[in-house]
């Protein structure tokens, strides 16, 4: 519901599956603390489990991430959501989308699927109360038909969470 | 039937390089400097690096397609200072 269906993305670039091998390979040697790819035969789609960090609000909790690549990986950014449940965090919004500057406006091509899992936990460990965003209804509301958290205009107000 | 064979006693080597970048890979195509970028096949003058003002390297061929993929100023994927080309 949060992103389009496989079959309505365009395949991933050359060099966009070349980096994806890589990052993959990378994982398998060394993957972030806390995640777990789940093995499939889509490069296209990832599905991240995540643990929530030892001493913090989301320890014994575990999530799904669900990374979709587009077609000019990295030159664009991958669309990152929690497959609901989502975390009960200031910016995750129920539907599993992620108020996350490098996600969006802030990404840059030398950024990894590894680094941003660890930015995710970073976000999750350092949050001091579990609530939803003030505006999660009407988000919510505007995202129905499926729309991508990379079409909204987001305002990164609040770093210290 | 007969085989002729002779020993190779001898190898020189022409000339060796390498680039003078401080990482071993591209950090927007993660191949190494010493290769070429995905959509090249020779390394080389075909595939060279290329320095920006922040002293961070790149396959030309990357740091062009992140470069005009972007609608305004693009930054070093690396530090975030808006991107120029070392002069």
């Amino acid at each position: 519901m949060t992103s389009p269906s496989a079959s309505s993305r365009k395949a991933l670039s050359k060099i966009a599956t070349n980096r994806l091998q890589k990052e993959l390979m990378e994982w398998q040697v060394n993957p972030p603390a806390g995640f777990k790819h789940k093995v499939t035969d889509n490069l296209q789609r990832w599905i991240i489990e995540v643990n929530g960090a030892p001493g913090t609000l989301y320890a014994n909790e575990v999530f799904q991430l669900q990374v979709d690549f587009p077609e000019h990986y990295p030159m664009e950014a991958p669309q990152v959501v929690f497959i609901p449940p989502a975390p009960l965090h200031p910016h995750i919004y129920s539907n599993g989308h992620i108020c996350l500057d490098i996600l969006y406006d802030s990404w840059s091509p030398a950024m990894t699927v590894s680094s941003v899992c660890i930015s995710i936990v970073s976000m999750l460990s350092s949050s001091t109360s579990k609530q939803r965003p003030a505006d999660d209804e009407r988000y919510v509301k505007n995202c129905r038909n499926g729309r991508s958290p990379k079409e909204t205009r987001w305002w990164f107000h609040d770093d210290k969470v | 039937m007969q085989f002729w064979w002779t020993y190779k006693t001898e190898w020189h080597a022409v000339a060796s390089w390498t680039w003078d970048a401080h990482d071993e890979t591209c950090g927007i195509c993660r191949m190494a400097f010493d290769g070429c970028c995905t959509d090249c096949k020779l390394p080389g003058d075909d595939c060279p690096l290329i320095w920006g003002a922040c002293n961070h390297a790149f396959h030309l061929h990357c740091i062009l397609k992140w470069v005009n993929s972007q609608t305004s100023q693009a930054h070093c994927p690396m530090c975030r200072r808006e991107w120029q080309f070392k002069e």
